[in-house]
């Protein structure tokens, strides 16, 4: 059994990285392997926009990743300036930073890079999509 | 502490990725991580002096890449075949960095942890 890390890059529409990443997720959990957590980081940070809402016959990735963080307890971890900077906000960073609305998921929480980090350094094996 | 090898491999106008990935880079370092970097394909435009990112609405990172000594970024490689395609010597470049035959850079990323592209 092996330790990942994920790098989620890819924006939640209009690349299939994320969708790549998702599908590797379950995959490793499925063979038995332990994922620490998904870092968000880059375009991949729009994964955590709640107000994402595709048709109904198109796949939800930001509800793919809130359903595979429930049954598997991995955590969502945003890059937090990297979301800032593309307007994904928390609860919280709408609070400190004067906005009237967030749009992050609850699922998703806000991290910095040393997250990141330390989970490599805890992992065996970090993938990027 | 682990190996990272940090590649950047997009042109320093036109996107953020590398400022991005030179966050990365540094944070990595400074928490202990060993960490090396390669130029690569458009990227290698990064070791051109006297450019001026603000006039195409880029925050100015370039000058960022002088300190990796600083934080004990000491391998850092450009694609000797890139900078052949876009023109770029060693004696252009405006801060330390070693050009490198591709078969250096393999070897660099055969003993890295982890790779991670940018």
């Amino acid at each position: 059994m092996s330790k990942f890390i994920i790098q989620v890059n890819g924006t939640v529409y209009g690349s299939t990285a994320s969708f790549r990443a998702l599908r590797f997720t379950e995959s490793v959990l499925s063979l038995g392997h332990q994922v620490s957590h998904i870092f968000f980081y880059q375009q991949g940070v729009f994964n955590s926009n709640s107000l994402v809402c595709p048709a109904s016959d198109e796949h939800d990735l930001h509800r793919a990743w809130t359903k595979l963080a429930s049954e598997h307890n991995v955590k969502l971890v945003n890059c937090v300036s990297a979301a800032l900077r593309r307007g994904v906000l928390s609860a919280q960073d709408a609070l400190e930073n004067d906005k009237q609305q967030y749009n992050a998921s609850e699922q998703f929480t806000m991290g910095g890079l040393g997250e990141l980090v330390t989970g490599i350094e805890q992992s065996e094996r970090l993938v990027c999509f | 502490m682990k190996k990272i090898c940090v590649i950047f491999r997009k042109s320093p106008i036109g996107n953020t990725s590398s400022r991005e990935g030179l966050d990365f880079a540094m944070l990595s370092a400074s928490f202990e991580q060993e960490v090396s970097i390669i130029f690569t394909d458009e990227a290698v435009l990064h070791l051109l002096p006297e450019q001026q990112p603000e006039l195409v609405g880029s925050k100015d990172y370039l000058s960022t890449f002088k300190a990796l000594s600083l934080y004990d970024i000491e391998t850092v490689l450009v694609c000797r075949d890139s900078a052949v395609q876009f023109g770029i010597t060693a004696k252009d470049f405006n801060f330390e960095a070693e050009l490198a035959s591709e078969k250096h850079i393999q070897t660099l990323i055969q003993q890295a942890n982890e790779v991670v592209v940018y």
